[in-house]
């Protein structure tokens, strides 16, 4: 019996000198005072031991709750004010608080908002489920325009408004323009719109939702200069110093001009290598405001000018990382979100 | 668009020194983009993206027109040749006329009708270059006369067609909208069901032509064909869309006469074919030009003010600088007081009508890489600041609670919408959903969360993900109610985990959120483990454990603890405001007391009750142990209270305390029915 006591006795004390925080070492008292704690077991058990023993028993018993107790109180010393002399095992690993990730997407969204918001752009949000009066017609594309085409549109079961038309799932960031225009009606105006948008389609490139950012400016005499101004200092804050942007021709039924904006590749930096073949990648479509739009904004295309621009935030990311498939972003397998 | 073009071909027409590669370069800086170079033998091949207003530079002689206007302009040697034969007048070679009787029905149908008919044709392959300048651009050779319609298609951006001439009953051709359901088997041996108003040729008995997309297989070019009717012609865009539409079929000819074709160069285009046929299949032409072009389309003179030029450039430009660039593209342009005066040519009145279409013209020939690069020095505007933003920090912080961001579809399937019992009129519903898996938008992200515990069972660790994004409650004939949530999924799952999250979310965000029970139950979470979250009097969301019906759907075996809250509505309640109270001089009293309650009493009725009766010496009341344990009795539990009594002008005195203490214990005793244990 006496081996027991002596047995809790070294247990305790091996375990109280490992204790490194004040809280551990109460997680020991506990383990051995508490309800069920080994010492407490061991002094119910007295109950079972034979009658002439019991006073030895209770006396040992007693020395030993001493000699634990007073090595909680070293240890408590130790912990509290600390041993100059002890050396700290450096390599033992820290006590940490679990941190958990940020999807790539909105970690890609944070960085570029936080570009646009250092030259007065301010993130705004309009519907995901919008009328096809803002998706499309007011972006200059009449109803039946070939140029709806390019986006394969998700349609809502409803029922069709007389002025607004049909419920659409929006298919770019860009039914944010006349809302923002209607919004704000007197410019100037720094417009972000990042949202959810969907197109009918699926392959490694594509996925049916995916998410667009936009931003969009509108004052008096602004000029093609100035959106190459805001892409130059896009790309140097979010690809690095040493990269590049260009405008090319495009086509866009809501810009005129109408262009496509390319990057210098970040491997050759625009040498041209196997990767990017001419030295640049696609980025995203970039326009000055078609006057007909900022009409539809109930703004006045004679006094004000604006450019918008915009591309998908998977792309970006993409073009970043090493991620092939961009259906991976939303398959949320776990392991994947937690290398982020 | 996208089209293969061997450069070989287009410098029979752009004459220049300049090599392939800088060719690309150029081309794609200022107009249609080289997307590919891909060398073949001693040739290149471009691979060229063209914009769906620039089919006009669809083609070899398109894009050389094009590359020479942007060369002139950078100084290099350039100049333009016309394809052989393209001037040439058509009229018959032999005394022996055959005739066509041609009757359009609707002249909107087809805006300009050309056609000759050819004799004396052998059929056999075209020459070597000819079929190869095909197989590069990705389309099949079959004999001479057939190879030509594509290779002009190609060449000069005009689709064509050629019909055998022996094989057009009562040498008839009827040009007509289809009636519904009538029946024509194209070239490519396929039987079509017509919608009404595709645009079709009959002949005196049987329909031959379905126009604009492909010809009818009854009256096609053969090995035995001697006589041909090569046809040129142009057919309204909108209803060629339509046909296309309509029967899913689109060929590489109806993609363009779909945009819109150039109609002066038709005859061009015929004249070329003829010549062609004359040296590849030694044709002989064996009637008149039959042309008909009735409503020749006007030219808009458009004016463009220099100031808004230079406004737009962001520098001045010369006006004769202008005009040259507009010349070299084949615009009439002239400099009238402070404005340029701009006729577009045939091949862009599709796509120039305003002077913002003209400063796009010069800008890019000038040079978008020689423009100035320059950030906006407006005025910045003030803009409220948007739930939107707000979240970007929500986020970071629930990242540092320790909870993953998971980003799921908001389009979900019928089964998972069902889990989450929306009322019918609730339900936002895809009419053109892809597949059955994204059919509605959710109206709870939690289901997805859900979804995704499920897919990341097996993994040997505990999940805690959130995901924030907008929710879709239908209303009426208006637009979707579309409010940002956000919802957190523990597993396996411990309600005052979650809770917790709760409680620190609403510090974080400033403000007040309560739990209260909820009467009826939630269709995703069990009724007695979960609770309703409230703002004031505004509920927000849920907080509390799913339903095993919910998890067992997506086979999870234990426990997933979960909350939804609306964050649109929580955003938009008013900030807890922070007000300062002095720090207290004097040290407080702490102690404990510990009583034993029915289980069934609330913690907070108790914590409330002792602050109530401490009042006003009692400053804070805190639970710090709570257990049952068969001793205590059935339904009973120990609470232990942490009393915190402090006084703004003093230490507490020991009566004071003791006489705080005692009129807790038998507010407790007796409206709560507690047995104290130990003060």
């Amino acid at each position: 019996m006496l081996n027991r006591i002596q047995n809790v006795l070294e247990a305790a004390q091996k375990v109280i000198k490992s204790a490194s925080s004040q809280k551990h070492l109460e997680k020991i008292y506990i383990d051995f005072f508490g309800k069920k704690g080994k010492f407490t077991e061991l002094s119910k058990s007295i109950s079972k031991i034979p009658k002439r023993q019991k006073a030895d028993f209770g006396k040992s018993l007693n020395q030993a709750k001493e000699q634990i107790l007073a090595s909680f109180e070293k240890q408590k010393k130790q912990i509290t004010s600390g041993d100059e002399k002890q050396t700290i095992d450096i390599t033992t690993p820290g006590k940490k608080t679990e941190i958990g990730h940020i999807h790539l997407v909105s970690q890609a969204i944070d960085e570029i908002v936080d570009i646009f918001k250092r030259i007065g752009f301010s993130l705004q949000s309009y519907p995901e489920v919008d009328w096809d009066w803002y998706a499309f017609e007011s972006l200059n594309m009449p109803k039946n325009h070939p140029a709806r085409d390019e986006w394969e549109t998700f349609f809502v079961k409803s029922k069709p408004n007389a002025t607004l038309g049909n419920q659409v799932l929006t298919p770019h960031t860009s039914n944010g323009q006349v809302r923002e225009m209607r919004r704000v009606k007197n410019p100037p105006v720094r417009m972000l719109n990042i949202s959810r948008c969907y197109r009918r389609q699926v392959d490694v490139s594509h996925t049916p939702m995916f998410h667009q950012f936009e931003g969009m400016l509108i004052e008096k005499n602004v000029a093609i200069s100035n959106l190459k101004g805001t892409l130059d200092y896009f790309t140097q804050k979010f690809f690095g110093k040493e990269r590049k942007s260009r405008l090319r021709p495009h086509h866009f039924r809501f810009t005129e001009p109408s262009f496509e904006v390319d990057v210098t590749c970040g491997v050759c930096l625009g040498r041209g290598c196997k990767f990017c073949k001419s030295g640049w990648v696609e980025l995203g479509g970039a326009g000055m405001i078609h006057p007909n739009v900022i009409k539809a904004g109930k703004l006045d295309p004679k006094k004000y000018t604006g450019f918008a621009f915009g591309w998908g935030i998977e792309r970006t990311i993409a073009m970043r990382t090493e991620i092939g498939d961009i259906r991976l972003l939303f398959q949320n397998d776990i392991r994947f979100l937690e290398q982020f | 668009m996208n089209i293969k073009i061997p450069v070989s071909w287009i410098r029979d027409y752009l004459k220049t020194d300049v090599a392939a590669k800088t060719l690309a370069n150029v081309l794609s800086a200022s107009g249609p983009s080289i997307e590919k170079i891909e060398k073949v033998k001693e040739d290149y091949v471009f691979d060229v993206e063209v914009t769906s207003n620039r089919t006009d530079s669809a083609s070899v002689f398109g894009l050389a027109r094009e590359a020479n206007a942007i060369l002139s302009n950078l100084g290099e040697k350039s100049h333009l040749v016309n394809p052989k034969g393209i001037d040439v007048v058509l009229e018959p070679d032999t005394s022996n006329i055959l005739s066509l009787d041609v009757v359009i029905k609707d002249i909107n149908l087809c805006p300009r009708f050309t056609a000759i008919i050819i004799d004396n044709v052998k059929i056999k392959p075209s020459p070597a270059v000819i079929q190869n300048r095909l197989m590069l651009s990705g389309i099949r050779p079959i004999n001479n006369i057939v190879d030509i319609t594509n290779y002009i298609m190609l060449e000069m951006g005009q689709p064509m067609h050629a019909f055998d001439y022996d094989r057009i009953r009562g040498a008839k051709m009827v040009l007509r909208e289809s009636i519904e359901g009538e029946k024509i088997v194209t070239l490519d041996k396929t039987t079509r069901k017509l919608p009404k108003g595709s645009i079709v040729i009959e002949d005196s008995e049987r329909l031959i032509d379905l126009c604009g997309i492909m010809g009818g297989a009854n009256s096609q070019i053969s090995k035995r064909t001697k006589k041909a009717v090569l046809f040129v012609q142009a057919y309204d865009p909108k209803t060629i869309k339509k046909t296309t539409q309509n029967l899913s079929f689109r060929t590489e000819a109806a993609a363009r006469f779909e945009k819109g074709v150039d109609l002066e160069t038709i005859p061009n285009a015929l004249s070329r074919a003829v010549y062609l046929a004359k040296t590849n299949a030694g044709a002989k032409i064996a009637s008149e030009l039959i042309d008909i072009y009735k409503n020749k389309p006007k030219t808009p003179a458009i004016t463009l003010n220099i100031r808004k030029l230079n406004n737009y450039l962001g520098e001045e430009i010369h006006p004769n600088l202008a005009i040259k660039i507009l010349s070299l593209l084949g615009f009439e342009a002239k400099l009238q007081e402070k404005s340029i005066i701009a006729k577009p040519p045939s091949w862009r009145l599709d796509d120039v009508d305003d002077d913002v279409d003209l400063i796009e013209e010069i800008a890019r020939i000038y040079g978008y890489q020689n423009l100035k690069s320059e950030i906006p020095k407006g005025e910045i505007p003030i803009s409220p600041k948007n739930v939107t933003e707000e979240i970007i920090e929500l986020k970071r912080a629930l990242k540092f609670l320790g909870l993953t961001e998971i980003i799921s579809y908001s389009i979900i399937s019928k089964k998972m919408l069902g889990l989450a019992q929306p009322k019918k009129e609730e339900i936002v519903e895809l009419q053109n959903p892809l597949t059955e898996n994204w059919q509605y938008m959710r109206p709870s992200i939690l289901i997805s969360l859900t979804e995704v515990i499920g897919q990341n069972r097996y993994i040997q660790q505990d999940l805690k993900i959130f995901e924030i994004a907008k929710t879709y409650i239908a209303q009426g004939d208006d637009l979707p109610k579309q409010d940002l949530q956000l919802a957190i999924a523990v597993f396996p799952g411990d309600f005052f985990e979650v809770k917790g999250y709760l409680e620190n979310i609403a510090k974080i965000i400033g403000r007040e959120i309560q739990l209260k029970p909820i009467a009826k139950k939630h269709p995703l979470f069990r009724q007695n483990q979960s609770a309703g979250v409230f703002s004031g009097k505004e509920q927000v969301g849920e907080v509390g454990i799913l339903d095993s019906k919910t998890t067992n759907y997506f086979d999870i075996k234990n426990a997933v603890c979960a909350l939804e809250i609306n964050l649109s509505t929580l955003y938009g309640l008013p900030a807890v405001t922070k007000t300062y109270k002095s720090i207290p001089k004097y040290p407080s009293v702490i102690e404990d007391i510990s009583a034993i309650f029915t289980s069934k009493t609330a913690l907070d009725e108790i914590i409330q009750a002792a602050r109530k009766a401490g009042l006003p010496l009692v400053t804070n009341v805190e639970v710090i142990d709570v257990f049952q344990d068969e001793k205590l009795g059935i339904d009973k539990k120990s609470v232990t209270l942490r009393l915190t009594y402090q006084k703004s002008d003093a230490t507490p005195a020991q009566e004071e305390v003791t006489e705080a203490r005692n009129k807790i214990s038998s507010v407790l005793e007796k409206s709560l029915l507690a047995r104290i244990r130990k003060k």
